[in-house]
């Protein structure tokens, strides 16, 4: 049986009387992809920022191959192998696309390889000498993901990795998360484009509130009626 | 050439130190600390270097580095006291420090010489010396500037979340850049004392705060060549403008807020947009997705 690189158990992120997440469970495999669907506002972020330590836990337990993690500090956990990308793009305006890729490769040392890999893998080579302000939104989109892939990571977590790509690009992104799976890399993907959850998912949650509203494989939840209402609206509801 | 150099020994000498003391406070601003104590640091430098030089009559070098040890110190208990301040908030606590060292100096009795100072440090440090530290100093920032660490830093500058999500150090790095900053501005205010064998409360007031900042403002924040080109500038301009009298300081503060208006990045600012735009149409990048 694989271990699970990642166990969530009733994490509960509150800010004075709101609820932005509250009491998820979540487990993440390698070799598997776990899909966080939800509109606007259901707490999706702030589980993944939870799960990064950049807010504090106000209640819940987090379990790093099998060690509890939630009170060590967020950079420790890079070290573990977790990378991450944000819901905006967060790119080092005064250095060249390369640099920012090597950030991520940074952590490894100063003879760390696995730049070129993840420029090679998310396509942006011909854009190694520009800096962050001359790209479009999607190509800053991939700069953080090769960023994050040039980490080594053994569970990545991608906050809307395709938001302001094209069609073409989306389904270039997904494939590139399915090879990444077969690699046996544990993902965490939130994303609001639904096939593409359902092309490259193998789990989905949804969420709606700060809590789950279903758990499945893609097609149950997709189908699960409290998701239609609240991820859909009433009109996905009444197409039922 | 040789006269010339004579002829301004001292504004040669003064570039140095104003470049060491500017690079104080340019150190933190580019790991994104907004901290002044360096200036504070400036006077622990002057003052250690005078008492060890006129008590025990210490040799240039081994005042300096006893000035630059102690405010390291001090500088990393600041760091310890202040490193989860921020902004403006920062600023002004490291400003307090720097006056709080003036009133100490002052009620500071026979050590520090009260509001009278220090006199007769006479010391063996050239002028050779002078920029042989320096040189030194600017290239180890230089290199710090540069691959890994350069990287590392100017994460911790523009996103602290992000670089933490890659693993960086970002509390070791800001309290290191107030370590790093007490070193240099402690470096400057001990040659600066040596240079000239005295130092005196006045010298370590708010106006090395703007001169500093000036400088900063207008080289350029982002590299020791920022600092090198407002050095330069502060501490030439005075002589430069002598023709212009009594509107000297007015003439000054229109140029400092020329600079601050229209080069915000600084003249090396100016020099980086430039060579971005060459190189961008020297190599041009692929077509946009």
């Amino acid at each position: 049986m694989t271990e699970d690189v990642l166990v969530a158990e009733d994490v509960a992120v509150h800010y004075g009387g709101i609820k932005a997440v509250d009491g998820i469970d979540l487990t993440l495999t390698p070799g598997r992809i776990c899909g966080l669907l939800g509109p606007n506002g259901s707490g999706k972020s702030t589980l993944l920022a939870a799960i990064t330590r950049l807010v504090p836990l106000t209640r819940g337990r987090l379990v790093l191959d099998g060690k509890e993690y939630h009170r060590a500090a967020a950079r420790s956990l890079a070290k573990r192998g977790v990378a991450r990308t944000f819901q905006t793009v967060r790119l080092l305006p005064d250095l060249t696309v390369l640099e920012n890729v090597q950030i991520g490769a940074d952590l490894h040392g100063r003879k760390a390889s696995g730049v070129a890999e993840a420029i090679e893998r998310t396509g942006i080579g011909e854009f190694s000498s520009a800096w962050p302000g001359e790209l479009s939104y999607g190509m800053a989109r991939r700069v953080e993901i090769a960023r994050a892939l040039a980490m080594r990571p053994r569970l990545l977590l991608l906050d809307e990795p395709t938001a302001g790509m094209n069609q073409a690009e989306r389904k270039e992104i997904s494939q590139l998360l399915r090879d990444l799976r077969e690699e046996g890399l544990a993902q965490l993907l939130v994303e609001h484009d639904v096939q593409m959850m359902v092309d490259t998912c193998d789990d989905l949650v949804a969420m709606n509130f700060g809590a789950v509203v279903a758990r499945g494989t893609p097609h149950e939840v997709v189908q699960d009626a409290a998701v239609r209402e609240a991820y859909l609206g009433k009109r996905g509801r009444a197409h039922a | 050439m040789t006269d010339w150099f004579d002829a301004n020994i001292v504004l040669i000498q003064s570039t140095f130190v104003s470049l060491l003391l500017a690079l104080s406070i340019q150190v933190p601003l580019r790991a994104g600390v907004f901290s002044f104590a360096g200036i504070g640091s400036y006077g622990v430098g002057a003052y250690t270097a005078a008492i060890v030089t006129i008590n025990y009559e210490w040799p240039a070098f081994a005042a300096i580095a006893a000035g630059v040890v102690i405010a390291a110190a001090i500088g990393y208990l600041l760091a310890l006291l202040l490193s989860r301040l921020g902004g403006l908030y920062l600023g002004m606590a490291t400003i307090a420090y720097s006056l709080i060292f003036s009133v100490f100096v002052i009620n500071g009795g026979e050590l520090t010489g009260g509001a009278q100072g220090l006199f007769g440090a006479i010391s063996d440090l050239t002028t050779g010396g002078v920029i042989g530290v320096t040189v030194v100093v600017v290239v180890l920032l230089a290199l710090s500037e540069r691959g890994r660490i350069g990287r590392r830093i100017a994460a911790v500058r523009e996103d602290p979340e992000l670089a933490m999500s890659t693993g960086v150090p970002v509390l070791a790095i800001r309290q290191l850049s107030f370590v790093v900053s007490g070193a240099l501005g402690a470096c400057a205010g001990a040659m600066n004392t040596l240079l000239r064998s005295t130092v005196s409360p006045d010298e370590i007031g708010f106006q090395l705060v703007v001169l500093a900042l000036t400088m900063i403002i207008v080289g350029g924040s982002r590299s020791w060549l920022g600092a090198f080109i407002g050095a330069v500038i502060f501490t030439w301009l005075p002589s430069v403008l002598e023709f212009v009298g009594d509107w000297q300081t007015v003439v000054y503060g229109v140029l400092v807020a020329l600079a601050a208006i229209f080069v915000p990045g600084g003249l090396l600012g100016v020099l980086q947009q430039g060579y971005r735009r060459w190189r961008r149409r020297a190599l041009p990048i692929g077509g946009t997705a």
